[in-house]
């Protein structure tokens, strides 16, 4: 039995960049996120062109609550629990259709997508219809809170949650690179859903801030000449940033202004004008004048971003893709990975065709990069476990100096919201799960300090 | 023989007495045999120069299993270069995810073979791959349907197009760096 005071102990020690191996494995940590970083944070539960049409539907959860996320017949999306309000049956078992009604197999209580309960066999006879049951107090129930970005919807099982632009913050600006590269936004694939053996933080934390890994995990990409980024030399030129509930990492992109930049990577002319025109003066002077293009990145908790340029062809240009993935937490040691691939709607076909044959040979299930990833992150999950293990305290300080100083200072002239690094560092890493100490320790603890 | 619809028009299906059958069914062995011995150089040969190989994400939708595959999303969409590329990562020192290696057995079953009128050979059969990585892991299943298209070239049978079905919506294994 712990006392009182075990987590107050491991946040403290996370905050100074040592992190108990055992965070990555043990049940009461778990259980302890579940209720304060989810049962608090803003989750990502959708995309909406994922569910385009009226009736469309997708079911999602936030950790072990299932939701229905639909678009009614007027075209609103909402979010609704997939819990009966009669005796707690799952009314929709499918992932994905398009219904305008939602009918539980128990009793047949039917609800419309709008959630409203529309049909109650018996109403009369079961119920004394309407004077003693009135439907409209039993609709299918929402989250507390539900909110969209660039076309991410998210809920929030805390009503006292801050508004979703307040939560994302100064990660707005970096989120549009990957979700705004014009007036129409995404479309997104998939997913690709899989479950690894593997804790939810170990993913968030890698792509948010690991470039320090890049070369050596995923040499054998070089190797076969499918990137050119890999370098130790190279990765350690980008930036890495973090603004309120996120951040990630970049690439240095050689001489040129904007367009030149841009093509470099294997953008077509007619997108880089769509960004040009779509993105505001400080973010395209993130690309022409600092010379930086965003590459992965995390929002806390669990929701990822992708951005990456492989070749795919024998001697062929670079082709950029976007992907979006959540590490939704099944267990201490279990995590199901949703990757979706996420393409500009505007974008010509061609690109689009290759733009996803880029995002398959390097991520998701099969993609050549995220093989060895997982690899890493399910040994990693498997060992911390250990009775004696769990209180190894892992480093998580690269970037600071012996007293806990910065080793380098921050970028000078940095055309974005947040702090950003030059060069190898666990800056991110030790943001987010600061981020995840606030949480885990609760608002008066933050307070107080 | 009568399929009751399952047998598209224009396909013969072959028993035990036609020999294509049976050379049919031995690509299929020798190919589990070449995979499971990590063979990857051996597998390249047997397929045709413009192979398509593919496995849909396959999700769970009301009433029927015949939009249960998707047609935007695969596991693998691949082709010559790219299931060349794999096999050379996978010889490179850096392949993490195989190093130390799997130990896979693709079960292979229930095979029924056809002939197309342009005298190519479909073969559809069940896959049970068994995979287990590590001294004490939990051991990865993957079940699928695959369905093969084979052509008869130089008196070798070469896979133009393979097709994998996969049982499950969520995978439960950690990646797919292995050939199905």
């Amino acid at each position: 039995m712990r006392d009182g005071g075990w987590l107050e102990r491991v946040v403290s020690e996370v905050r100074r960049g040592w992190i108990p191996a055992g965070v990555y494995s043990d049940p009461e940590v778990f259980a302890a996120e579940v209720e304060r970083v989810f049962g608090r944070a803003w989750v990502f539960l959708a995309h909406e062109s994922e569910i385009p049409d009226p009736g469309d539907y997708v079911v999602r959860r936030v950790v072990h609550d299932s939701f229905i996320v639909v678009r009614d017949e007027h075209g609103e999306v909402r979010v609704l629990a997939n819990v009966c309000r009669h005796r707690g049956m799952q009314v929709c078992r499918a992932e994905r259709g398009n219904s305008s009604h939602f009918r539980c197999p128990y009793h047949g209580w039917t609800y419309r997508n709008t959630g409203d309960l529309v049909g109650v066999p018996f109403h009369e006879d079961a119920y004394g219809g309407d004077p003693h049951f009135d439907k409209s107090a039993f609709g299918l129930l929402s989250p507390p809170r539900v909110a969209s970005y660039n076309g991410l919807v998210f809920a929030s099982l805390d009503p006292s949650a801050p508004p979703l632009e307040d939560y994302l913050g100064g990660f707005r600006y970096y989120l549009d690179f990957y979700t705004r590269q014009s007036p129409a936004g995404l479309e997104v694939h998939g997913p690709q859903r899989w479950r690894v053996r593997a804790n939810w933080k170990i993913g968030a934390e890698n792509f948010c801030g690991d470039t320090y890994h890049t070369p050596h995990t995923h040499q054998s990409i070089a190797e076969i000449g499918l990137f050119g980024e890999h370098k130790a030399s190279k990765r350690k030129e980008g930036a890495l940033y973090f603004a309120d509930r996120g951040g990630g990492t970049t690439y240095k992109l050689p001489p040129g202004g904007f367009r030149d930049r841009l093509r470099y990577v294997g953008y077509p002319d007619e997108m880089i004008d769509r960004m040009e025109r779509t993105w505001s003066p400080a973010q395209k002077a993130l690309v022409a004048d600092a010379g930086f293009l965003v590459s992965a990145a995390t929002l806390f908790p669990n929701l990822s971003f992708v951005h990456n340029w492989p070749r795919v062809r024998e001697g062929g240009p670079p082709v950029p893709f976007i992907s979006i993935r959540l590490w939704q937490p099944v267990g201490p040691t279990e995590t199901e990975v949703y990757s979706w691939f996420a393409v500009d709607r505007l974008a010509p076909e061609e690109f689009k065709r290759e733009s996803y044959r880029s995002y398959l040979l390097s991520f998701g299930t099969s993609g050549m990069f995220e093989q060895d990833d997982v690899e890493n992150w399910t040994s990693i999950t498997s060992v911390a476990g250990g009775r004696w293990a769990r209180q190894i305290r892992l480093h998580n300080r690269m970037g600071l100096a012996h007293d806990g100083g910065l080793l380098r200072p921050p970028l000078a002239g940095w055309p974005g919201p947040g702090q950003a690094f030059q060069g190898f560092g666990e800056f991110n890493q030790r943001a987010l799960l600061d981020l995840w100490c606030d949480a885990m320790v609760g608002a008066e603890e933050v307070a107080r300090r | 023989m009568t399929d009751r619809g399952l047998t598209p028009e224009g396909w013969v299906r072959l028993d035990g007495r036609d020999p294509d059958y049976h050379a049919v069914v031995e690509f299929l062995h020798r190919e589990a045999e070449l995979l499971d011995a990590r063979d990857w150089r051996g597998w390249l040969e047997l397929l045709a120069g413009d192979v398509v190989y593919e496995m849909p994400v396959r999700v769970t939708r009301a009433r029927s299993l015949e939009d249960s595959a998707l047609v935007d999303m695969d596991h693998f969409r691949e082709d010559r270069f790219t299931l060349e590329k794999r096999v050379e990562r996978l010889e490179t020192e850096y392949a993490w995810t195989e190093d130390p290696p799997s130990r896979t057995r693709h079960f292979v079953t229930n095979v029924r073979v056809f002939r197309l009128p342009d005298g190519d050979l479909v073969a559809k059969s069940y896959l049970l791959l068994f995979r287990s990585r590590g001294d004490t892991r939990e051991p990865e299943w993957v079940s699928a349907e695959r369905t093969d298209r084979l052509r008869r070239t130089d008196a070798a049978l070469r896979l133009r197009h393979r097709r994998i079905v996969v049982d499950e919506a969520v995978l439960r294994t950690q990646n797919l760096a292995i050939f199905l």
